[in-house]
C-alpha cells in the first residue's frame, strides 16, 4: 500500500542530490529586541538573490545564499516591528542573530509588504494566525479576551454554539482539532461549557491555525491543527502584567533568571464569583428559605523558564495547570464536580550546523474530570481521564539554496481511564463499581521537502507514517502531503495542497457544548481511526503595499466518522463501543479573505461558502436504532454561509477603538414533526405529548448576526503603562438562537405538575436565546 | 446528566444580566408529518387483557377543547386485535374501558385474565382500519422482590425520614428495572420514575434511596419493576424525546418500539412484573 505513495515522494527528495550550487548559510535567530522573545514566522529576505526564509517554531532561521566577494543585503522584518537591513559577507557560513524593536509608523507599510510577499512565496496555504497584539482589542464576551474566539472570526473556522470556543472546521467536528500548548495536547480546551478557553491572553504569544495543507510534522486530528505557543519571558527586565475583569482577574511576572540568557514567566488567572456568592450564603446562614449558591470558578497557571545553554543549545520548559471546581455543601448532601488538564513540556533545541536545528521535545498532557457525590450513609464517584506521554524528535535541515528538510519521529503512551464508577454504601451491604482503562500508544515518523524549482514554483512533498496500538489491535497509515506554489509576480501566486490525515482518537460527545464530562475514546477492535483526504487550491495576491486577498476552494473527504446512536448512553456506561454510529462525510466549499495588519487602520474581513455532510451511518451494535440509518444528513454546524469583519483602528496613541460583525447561516437543529400520547402504567405520569422527531438535523434555525463594539484607553503613568478597555457584546442586542423547544400551552389556571391528567390547549415554539447586549470594563496594567 | 443542567442553568444566570427577555415565541414551518400508530399493551398477570390504541398527529395539530373529544380524536377504532399464548388466541372487543383502580382508559380488551408463568411468549397481531398490520411479542418476566424497605431519619432529631428500598439481583442476568416512588397516593405524579439496569452491581444488592422528604403518617409507595430490554429502550427512548425538546444537553432521539409490520407504528407491547411495598412513615 505504502510503495505507490512513497514513489512520488521520493522522486522530489531525490531532486536534492541532482542539484547543488555553491552556497554559503546564513543562520541564527530572530527576537523581539526589547524582552528577548524569540519571533515566530520573522522574514528573512536577500532582495539581489530573491531568496527568502521565515523562523520557525524558535525563531530560529536557516538562508542559503550564493557564496560570493561582495556584500549582501538582508532585510529581517516582523509584523508590528521596525524591519532591520544587514549586509552580509557570503563568502563563508555566518550566524547571525538579529534583534527587531516595536515598528514605527513609516515602517510599517514597508514590513507588511515584505511579510505579505514571503507568505505570498510560501507553499503554506489554509493557514490563519492571530496574535495577542489583536485579541486585546478586540472585543470580548464580559471583557475576557480569547485567542481560540478571535480565530474563529477568520473564514472557514465557524464557531460551535455563540460564545463558545468551539470550532468546526471546514465541516470537521468539534473533536477533530489538534490543540497543542508549546507541542502538549490539550484535550479539553474549555472552561465553563466552552465559553472560555484555558488559554490566558497574557501567557500566550500566538496562535497559528491550519485549516489543510497539513505539514508532514502535524497528525492525529482531521480538520485542523491549533499551535498555540506560550511567551518565554522577558530575559531583559522584570516586569508585571495584570488586570481586573468582570469574570476574572489575572497577574503575570516575568523576567531574566540570568540576564539576556535565560528567563521565567508565571502567569495566573481565576474567577471570583465564588468569593461573593460564599458572602451572600453566609448572609443567609440563618434563613431557612434560603437555597444557597453552589460554589463555582475556574483558574489556571502557565508557567515557563528557558535557558541558553549555549550558541547552540537551548532548553525551554512550559506547564500548564487549569481547573474548573463547582460544588455544593448541603446538610444531607455535598456534591464536588472538577475538572482540568495538566500540560508539561521540555524541549531542547539544539543547532548542529547552520543548517541543521534539531529539537527533542518531551511532553506531559492529562485531563480528567471527578464527579464526588456524599448523602448521608452513601457515596457516589465517577470519573474518567486521558494521560498521554510523548517523546519526540525534529529535525529541520536547509541542504541547500533550493531544499529545505523537515523530518522527525515520535512515540507516545495514552493512558485512558473511562467512566470509572464506584458507589457505595458506608456500611458496606451496597456496592457498584464499572470503568474501563485502555493503555494504547501511538508512534511515527514523518519526512517533508520543502523544494524551490525556479524562479516560479516551490513544492513542498511529505510523507507521515502514523500508528496506534490499542487492545492488541495495530492501525496504520501512510498519510501523504503536498503542497505547492506557482508565483507569478511576488504579489500574486496561485496555490494548491493535498493531505492525508489520520485520527485514532474520538470524542464521545453528542452536545453542541463543550461539556467536561466529554471524553476521548481510544481506536479498538470495534472502532477503527478516522480518515480524512482534503484537496485545496487557492491564490494570495498582495494589494498594493497593505491588502492581502486569500481565496481558497477546497474538498475535504472524511471516512469513518464517528456519530453516536438514539438515546446513547455516554455517561456510565462500560460497553461505550455499542454507542457508537459509523459512516462517512464529506465538506466543500470557498473562502475568502482581505486582511490588512499595520497602519492606524487594521483588521480583516472574511466570507465562506460551505456545504458539508454525513451519510451512510450504521451502528456499531446493529440491535440499536440510528435515526435514518445509511440516510445522508446535515451535520449541526453546517454552516453554508459566514461573514465576519474585524476593523480595529488607532485613533491616537492612547485610544484605540474595534468591532466586530459577525453573520451566519442558521445551525442545523433536530426537531419534532409529530406527537403522541403516552398513557403509560398505573402509577406513572401521564404524558399527553410525546414528540416523534423527524430527520435528522433537517431544520435550519434562524440566521446568526452579531455586532460587538470595543474601545481601549490607554494610561502611561510613571510605573508603566495601564489601559481601561470597554467591551459591547451582542451590540445591536440581537437574539440569536441557541436552541428552539415547542412547549404545551395550558389554559389558564391548569397545572399540569398538579393535575396529571391536564391535556394542553396547544404547542408554541420558543427560541431561547443566550446572550443579550453586554457590556464590560476590565482594566489592565503593565509595569 | 441533570447535574449538567444546573450547573449551566446557573452559568446562564450568571451571565446574563436583567436585559430583557431571552425567550421569544416563533413561528416554525414543520415538514409534512404522516400519522402514526400507537400501541400501549402491558400484560399483567391475573388482569384482564387491555390494549390502547391510538394515532399520532402532527406536532402543531390544534387540540380539541374538550379533554374528552381531545381522547376521541386519538382513538383508533375498528381494529382487529387478537393475543395468542401457549396455543389460545385472545381476541380482543373495540370499546372504551376505564379502570377505575388505575384510571388508565384502553379501547381494546378481552375479559380473560392474563395467564402467569414465563416461559411462553406472548404474540400480538393487529390488522388496524386500513388493513396494516402490527406485530410484537413478548414474554412476562419473573418479579424481583423488594426484600427490604428501611425508613431512616438523618438523626433523631429530624422529622423527615428518607427510605431505601432493598433488592437482590441476580447476577447470571442482565436485567432491567423501572423504579417509581410515590407520596401518599400511587395517583399522584411519581416522586422518583426511572429506568436503570445492572451492570454496575458488584455483588447481588442494589439500594435505591430517596431524599429527607417524609414526615410521621406519610405512606410511601415503592415499586420495582422487573422490565425486558424492549420495554427499557421505549421507555429511555420516549423520555429522551420528550426531554430533549426542552433540554439543549437533551439528545433527540426516536422512539424505538418492538413493534412490526407494515403498519410502522410506534409503541410498546410488554409483560409487567413488579413488587411494591406501601410504608407508613413512623418515628
Amino acid at each position: 500500500m505504502f510503495s505507490k505513495q512513497l514513489l512520488p515522494v521520493l522522486f522530489f527528495f531525490s531532486l536534492g542530490v541532482l542539484k547543488a550550487q555553491t552556497t554559503i548559510t546564513l543562520s541564527g535567530t530572530v527576537s523581539d529586541g526589547e524582552s528577548g522573545e524569540t519571533l515566530i514566522g520573522a522574514t528573512i529576505y536577500a532582495p539581489a538573490s530573491g531568496n527568502g526564509t521565515a523562523t520557525n517554531e524558535y525563531g530560529f532561521y536557516s538562508l542559503a545564499l550564493p557564496a560570493g566577494n561582495d556584500s549582501v543585503a538582508i532585510e529581517f522584518s516582523y509584523v508590528g516591528f521596525q524591519s532591520n537591513t544587514l549586509k552580509i559577507l557570503a563568502k563563508t557560513d555566518v550566524v547571525q542573530n538579529v534583534q527587531l524593536v516595536t515598528g514605527i509608523q513609516l515602517q510599517e507599510v514597508v514590513v507588511q509588504a515584505s511579510t505579505y510577499r514571503e507568505q505570498i512565496r510560501s507553499t503554506e496555504m489554509s493557514v490563519e494566525e492571530v496574535s495577542t497584539r489583536e485579541v486585546k482589542v478586540i472585543p470580548a464576551l464580559l471583557g475576557e479576551t480569547d485567542i481560540l474566539k478571535t480565530i474563529q472570526l477568520k473564514p472557514g473556522i465557524p464557531s460551535g454554539s455563540e460564545g463558545t470556543t468551539g470550532l468546526y472546521v471546514r465541516g470537521g467536528g468539534g473533536d477533530q482539532n489538534l490543540i497543542v500548548l508549546d507541542e502538549a495536547v490539550v484535550y479539553n480546551a474549555n472552561h465553563l461549557f466552552g465559553f472560555f478557553s484555558t488559554f490566558n491572553t497574557d501567557a500566550i504569544k500566538d496562535l497559528k491555525l491550519y485549516k489543510g495543507g497539513f505539514p508532514a510534522q502535524y497528525g492525529g486530528r482531521l480538520s485542523s491543527v491549533i499551535d498555540v505557543r506560550m511567551k518565554e519571558g522577558n530575559n531583559r527586565s522584570y516586569h508585571g502584567t495584570g488586570g481586573i475583569g468582570l469574570i476574572t482577574s489575572r497577574l503575570t511576572l516575568e523576567g531574566p533568571i540570568e540576564k539576556e540568557k535565560s528567563s521565567f514567566i508565571v502567569s495566573g488567572r481565576r474567577t471570583y464569583a465564588d468569593l461573593i456568592t460564599r458572602k451572600i450564603n453566609k448572609a443567609n446562614a440563618d434563613n431557612v428559605d434560603y437555597n444557597p449558591i453552589p460554589d463555582y470558578y475556574f483558574y489556571d497557571l502557565n508557567t515557563k523558564v528557558n535557558f541558553t545553554l549555549s550558541e547552540k543549545d537551548r532548553l525551554y520548559l512550559s506547564g500548564y495547570f487549569g481547573r474548573d471546581v463547582f460544588g455544593f455543601d448541603g446538610d444531607f448532601f455535598e456534591f464536588n464536580f472538577n475538572w482540568g488538564n495538566v500540560t508539561g513540556t521540555a524541549r531542547w533545541n539544539h543547532v548542529f550546523s547552520p543548517k541543521l536545528f534539531h529539537n527533542l521535545t518531551l511532553t506531559y498532557s492529562d485531563y480528567e474530570y471527578n464527579i464526588e457525590t456524599k448523602v448521608t450513609g452513601f457515596s457516589f464517584k465517577i470519573g474518567s481521564s486521558v494521560k498521554d506521554a510523548n517523546l519526540k524528535s525534529d529535525f529541520y535541515y536547509a541542504l541547500n539554496n533550493d531544499h529545505t528538510l523537515r523530518f522527525g519521529s515520535y512515540v507516545t503512551r495514552h493512558q485512558f481511564g473511562v467512566g470509572r464508577l464506584k458507589a457505595s454504601s458506608d456500611d458496606g451491604t451496597v456496592s457498584f463499581s464499572g470503568g474501563n482503562d485502555f493503555n494504547a500508544a501511538s508512534m511515527g515518523a514523518y519526512i517533508a521537502d520543502e523544494i524551490s524549482a525556479g524562479v516560479h514554483w516551490k513544492l513542498n512533498a511529505g510523507l507521515r507514517l502514523s500508528g496506534f496500538v490499542n487492545a492488541g489491535k495495530f492501525y496504520g497509515g501512510a498519510e501523504p502531503r503536498l503542497a505547492a506554489v506557482y508565483n507569478v509576480n511576488p504579489n500574486l501566486s496561485f496555490k494548491g495542497s493535498y493531505a492525508r490525515m489520520y485520527q485514532y482518537l474520538h470524542l464521545v460527545s453528542t452536545s453542541g457544548i463543550a461539556l467536561p464530562t466529554d471524553i476521548w475514546y481510544p481506536s479498538g477492535r470495534q472502532i477503527k481511526p478516522q480518515n480524512s483526504d482534503q484537496v485545496a487550491l487557492g491564490l494570495e495576491y498582495l494589494l498594493g503595499n497593505n491588502y492581502l486577498i486569500t481565496n481558497e476552494y477546497y474538498y475535504k473527504r472524511m471516512g469513518r466518522q464517528v456519530d453516536f446512536v438514539d438515546g446513547a448512553r455516554l455517561f456510565a456506561n462500560d460497553n461505550l463501543e455499542d454507542e457508537f454510529a459509523i459512516g462517512r462525510g464529506y465538506g466543500y466549499g470557498m473562502e475568502l479573505g482581505i486582511e490588512k495588519q499595520e497602519g492606524k487602520l487594521k483588521g480583516w474581513l472574511g466570507y465562506t461558502l460551505a456545504l458539508v455532510r454525513r451519510t451512510e451511518f450504521k451502528p456499531v451494535d446493529e440491535s440499536r436504532v440510528f435515526s435514518g440509518e445509511g440516510n445522508p444528513y446535515f451535520p449541526r454546524y453546517d454552516r453554508r454561509h459566514d461573514l465576519s469583519l474585524v476593523l480595529m483602528y488607532d485613533l491616537s496613541r492612547r485610544l484605540t477603538i474595534s468591532g466586530t460583525a459577525v453573520y451566519g447561516s442558521g445551525d442545523r437543529t433536530w426537531l419534532p414533526v409529530g406527537r403522541f400520547t403516552f398513557q403509560d402504567v398505573h402509577g406513572a405520569d401521564f404524558q399527553p405529548i410525546v414528540p416523534v422527531f423527524g430527520a435528522r438535523n433537517d431544520f435550519r434555525l434562524p440566521y446568526f448576526f452579531r455586532a460587538d463594539a470595543g474601545l481601549v484607553y490607554r494610561f502611561f503613568p510613571k510605573w508603566g503603562e495601564s489601559d481601561l478597555t470597554l467591551s459591547v457584546f451582542n451590540a445591536t442586542n440581537r437574539r440569536n438562537a441557541f436552541f428552539l423547544y415547542l412547549e404545551p400551552q395550558y389554559a389558564e389556571g391548569v397545572d399540569p405538575l398538579e393535575d396529571p391528567l391536564a391535556i394542553p390547549e396547544g404547542v408554541a415554539a420558543k427560541q431561547v436565546s443566550l446572550f443579550p447586549i453586554l457590556g464590560s470594563l476590565t482594566w489592565t496594567f503593565k509595569f | 446528566m441533570k447535574y449538567l443542567a444546573i450547573i449551566f442553568s446557573l452559568t446562564a444566570a450568571i451571565l446574563i444580566t436583567a436585559c430583557g427577555n431571552l425567550e421569544k415565541d416563533i413561528n416554525l414551518d414543520l415538514p409534512v408529518y404522516e400519522s402514526q400508530y400507537v400501541v400501549e399493551c402491558y400484560l399483567e398477570p391475573g388482569q384482564p387483557f387491555s390494549l390502547l390504541l391510538t394515532k399520532s398527529v402532527p406536532y402543531f395539530e390544534p387540540f380539541p377543547e374538550n379533554p374528552l373529544d381531545f381522547v376521541e380524536s386519538i382513538l383508533v377504532d375498528s381494529a382487529k386485535v387478537v393475543i395468542s399464548h401457549s396455543g389460545k388466541d385472545y381476541v380482543l372487543d373495540n370499546g372504551v374501558f376505564f379502570h377505575p383502580f388505575t384510571k388508565k382508559l384502553f379501547n381494546y380488551s378481552n375479559a380473560d385474565l392474563v395467564p402467569g408463568g414465563h416461559d411462553n411468549d406472548f404474540s400480538l397481531k393487529i390488522i388496524t382500519p386500513d388493513g396494516k398490520t402490527i406485530t410484537a411479542t413478548t414474554h412476562i418476566l419473573p418479579v424481583v422482590p423488594i426484600d427490604s424497605v428501611v425508613v431512616e431519619y438523618e438523626s433523631e432529631a429530624d422529622t423527615l425520614a428518607r427510605v431505601l428500598t432493598y433488592l437482590t439481583d441476580d447476577p447470571a442476568t442482565k436485567d432491567y428495572y423501572r423504579r417509581m416512588l410515590h407520596h401518599n397516593s400511587l395517583d399522584s405524579i411519581p416522586d422518583q420514575d426511572f429506568t436503570t439496569f445492572d451492570d454496575f452491581v458488584d455483588d447481588n444488592k442494589i439500594v435505591f434511596g430517596s431524599g429527607f422528604d417524609y414526615a410521621v403518617g406519610d405512606t410511601v409507595f415503592t415499586t420495582i419493576f422487573h422490565i425486558d430490554r424492549a420495554y427499557f429502550d421505549f421507555w429511555e427512548s420516549t423520555f429522551n424525546a420528550i426531554n430533549a425538546n426542552s433540554n439543549p444537553f437533551g439528545q433527540p432521539s426516536s422512539i424505538i418500539s418492538n413493534l412490526s409490520g407494515d403498519a410502522n407504528a410506534l409503541g410498546i407491547f410488554t409483560g409487567l412484573s413488579y413488587d411494591r411495598v406501601a410504608v407508613v412513615i413512623e418515628k
